[in-house]
């Protein structure tokens, strides 16, 4: 009797076995390197909180594949005059507690993170905006300060949150149990370990892909690799090239990659020490090998760059050629300066990659520059790179996104006078970047920043290195094209058997 | 005993109060996490503002007044990170801490007393040799090696054991062998060295020429001889592997204290980072004190000299 039932568990088990596989997937499982730091979409903002919290909430305007800004929870928007643009508010939009999404919710959205007494670190992203109002018509309209063209472009990082339950649970209740109006809602975060999200299946945009989605904090690359090569985890973020190059041939395992609007440049100080003089500026630049970084560092995940910006980034041109890798004209330069074995300083931190930052001081060193590396962790590093130009070494490694892919977020901070990164200043560049800050006509804009690269190419206060790719390990079943601007939407994937 | 008990108590309340003093200088005197939390793109004034909005920008007396002050309330104040109360981040993670440290302390002595035992009663033979090299390596692998060719051999490849993370008893396995292997070595050549101290001892050899078998020797006399160096060892172990497991947590992406304080320090999150200070000396302090009593309870000569 015993044996029968054993062998009638047995065959049940085989049976199910391939039926429970057909039956789709339930769990998708996400490795990210941390845990989410706030799950309040308004509070922090880095690639880990909001890969988890983004699927939570709807934002007002969204970006299709091709980049381009299309409605979410706007259907449509007018300006109505240059600082001035009203948004049509899509119907039949609830959050996860039921209740309706209106106008209402998104100024308060809004007025919400722009508020001091929020103490958003996103304020920055938003602090063009003057206010936003809930209009009769359910309309919602919001003021800028001055004519900001990037304003879409930041709209789109903009989470709607709803105003009634806010109120109610006040900022630390929202942060511990947040609803949205998105895909998924929030079930349950254990610090440290794990947030779990379950579908929303009454989501106005369709039916999500998966039932449940749990996002797991795992630090250690291996240990990510590991949970996927195991089916542990499904999808794992920040996959290092060299990784990436060896799990190619893993069956089970593929390697999702996009070039996406982050930019790895050099940053070269031209306020003070050895580089003020151009001549070093550019024979620093005529030192680097671009190719050779892409193809020997980042196995060719990333592409060569001629200005500080990449394809997807508004501003981005062509146009303005870089330096060739030139080693015997920037050693005349150097000369030519009369800085052969001047003392370089290169400031780093953990956070960017060694293997690049020696390679580049290699290169220096290879045309006559003494190069010292000098590392710290990324509370002194930006301290001292956004400090005094005296005090903020001569060269730095860095990758910039801006998240709004627009040159306005990129080049106006690093180097517009009075910036805190910017250890650069020149009358021209100011004019040309100020201008296409302050019009909301693209033609006029692009021709700014065509303007603006080129006097960059000339002062050499920094130099592009290479558009920076995004790297995601994937179960090889999981269907899914990143996007350019890092952003992981569960709702745009898809499990194939 | 009771004054003994309370001068302890005394040094260690300014011993704590010394390395909060000392970690809340040296944090904020080597830059806020207001950088850290802005995105890239903010203008020095929209720095300025969020720096002033959470209060950077006082005096760092002032901060360490208000921040004693309001430890003075048992309030540890608010992650500015997070924007949860702080001994909650730190309380959540406390529990995995105490699991992986049992689980550590539980190779280490299970593994390390034995190994040295067996090492001192079989001296100058293959055995101890054997035995030594396997105290060595336990001794001389970093742990962020020991603790990816575990997951290589014993998740990816034999699909024993699951990878990482929380959730169930076989996880807590393999960040234990990683952690408990260098507690393991020091346990063994403790052991060692007092056994082979103790079996050289005059009572030793009076025991036997009255007849005592070898065996009897050891369990009833050295051993218990030999337990008090061994146990200065295991409290300072125990405070090592409460404090000290940031590289087994990180690769095993196990949420104790010593990931939590890597990270607290990395965005510099001042006051998750004194909590976790202030639980830690807690603990070196509790652990101390409580050794000492073990000492008493073992050798009736510690008991009788107070």
């Amino acid at each position: 009797m015993l044996r029968l039932l054993a062998a009638t568990a047995l065959a049940m088990g085989i049976l199910a076995a391939p039926a429970f596989a057909q039956s789709g997937k339930e769990t998708l499982t996400i490795d990210l390197p941390n845990d989410a730091a706030t799950l309040d979409p308004h509070l922090q903002w880095n690639t880990d909180s909001y890969s988890v919290y983004r699927n939570i909430f709807d934002n007002l305007v969204t970006r299709d594949a091709d980049g381009k800004v299309v409605p979410q929870i706007a259907t449509a928007w007018k300006y109505v005059d240059d600082k001035t643009l009203d948004f049509d508010i899509r119907e039949g939009v609830t959050f996860h507690d039921g209740s309706k999404l209106t106008a209402e919710d998104v100024a308060y959205s809004v007025n919400r993170i722009i508020d001091p007494e929020l103490k958003s670190p996103q304020f920055s992203q938003f602090s063009q905006i003057e206010k936003a109002e809930a209009l009769e018509d359910g309309k919602v309209r919001i003021t800028t300060k001055s004519p900001y063209p990037a304003l879409l472009a930041q709209l789109v990082k903009l989470s709607i949150v709803p105003k009634a339950y806010v109120e109610k649970v006040g900022d630390a209740g929202f942060n511990a149990k947040p609803i949205g109006s998105g895909p998924y809602k929030f079930v349950s975060h254990q610090d440290g370990v794990r947030t779990e999200l379950d579908a929303n299946e009454d989501y106005w945009g369709g039916t999500p892909p998966f039932k449940h989605v749990t996002f797991r904090a795992v630090p250690d690359v291996s240990t990510r690799i590991a949970d996927l090569r195991t089916g542990q985890a499904d999808l794992v973020r920040d996959v290092p090239p060299d990784q990436a190059v060896t799990l190619k041939d893993e069956p089970n395992v593929q390697i999702l990659s996009v070039p996406t609007e982050r930019v790895g440049y050099l940053y070269i100080n031209a306020e003070a020490g050895p580089t003020k003089d151009v001549r070093v500026r550019k024979a620093i630049a005529y030192a680097i090998d671009r190719q050779g970084l892409v193809e020997a560092l980042l196995e060719g995940y990333g592409k060569p760059v001629d200005v500080i910006g990449a394809p997807p980034v508004f501003g981005y041109t062509e146009d303005v050629k870089g330096y060739d890798y030139d080693p015997e004209k920037a050693k005349e330069l150097v000369k030519e300066a009369g800085a052969e074995g001047a003392k370089i300083e290169f400031l780093t931190s953990p956070s960017y990659s060694r293997a690049m930052v020696e390679a580049i001081q290699q290169m220096l060193n290879d045309v006559g520059l003494d190069t010292e590396i000098v590392s710290s962790d990324q509370a002194t590093f930006l301290k001292r790179r956004q400090g005094d130009p005296a005090n903020a070494a001569s060269i730095a490694f860095g990758r910039w996104s801006c998240a709004c892919q627009d040159a306005d977020g990129i080049i106006y901070p690093l180097f517009r006078t009075g910036s805190t990164w910017a250890k650069y200043s020149n009358p021209d560049f100011d004019a040309a970047v100020d201008a296409a800050r302050s019009t909301l006509d693209k033609d006029e804009r692009q021709k700014d920043y065509v303007t603006a690269y080129k006097i960059l190419r000339e002062d050499v206060p920094g130099i592009g290195l290479y558009q920076d790719y995004a790297l995601y390990g994937a179960n090889s079943h999981l269907k899914w094209q990143p996007t350019p601007n890092e952003s992981m939407f569960v709702m745009d994937m898809s499990w194939q058997q | 005993m009771l004054r003994y008990a309370i001068g302890r108590l005394i040094q260690a309340a300014v011993a704590v109060f010394g390395v909060i003093t000392i970690v809340f200088v040296v944090m904020h005197v080597s830059g806020d996490p207001t950088l850290l939390l802005v995105p890239q793109g903010a203008s020095a004034e929209e720095i300025a503002a969020l720096r002033h909005q959470l209060g950077f920008d006082q005096p760092i007396l002032t901060q360490y007044l208000a921040y004693l002050a309001g430890l003075a309330h048992f309030d540890f104040g608010i992650s500015v990170v997070q924007r949860v109360p702080a001994i909650d981040i730190v309380l959540s993670r406390l529990p995995y801490t105490i699991y992986l440290a049992a689980g550590a302390l539980t190779v280490a002595v299970g593994a390390g007393i034995p190994v040295g035992i067996l090492m001192a009663a079989n001296k100058g033979t293959l055995v101890e040799r054997a035995l030594a090299a396997v105290v060595l390596t336990g001794q001389s692998v970093p742990t962020f090696l020991s603790g990816i060719l575990l997951i290589l051999i014993f998740a990816v490849e034999l699909r024993w054991l699951p990878t990482s993370g929380v959730g169930s008893l076989s996880a807590l396995i393999m960040p234990s062998i990683a952690l408990g292997a260098l507690s393991m070595s020091t346990f063994a050549r403790m052991m060692r060295i007092a056994m082979v101290d103790e079996l050289g001892k005059d009572y030793v050899r009076a025991a036997r020429a009255r007849g005592l078998s070898m065996r009897a020797v050891v369990m009833r006399h050295v051993l218990r001889n030999s337990a008090i160096p061994v146990i200065t060892v295991a409290a300072l172990e125990i405070g090592n592997l409460l404090a000290g497991a940031v590289i087994v947590e990180t690769v095993f992406a196990w949420p104790g204290i010593g990931q939590l304080a890597i990270q607290s320090i990395q965005s510099r999150d001042f006051l998750v980072v004194q909590v976790i200070v202030l639980l830690i000396s807690f603990i070196y302090v509790a652990t101390s004190v409580a050794a000492d009593f073990a000492y008493a309870a073992i050798d009736p000569r510690i008991r009788l000299a107070r």
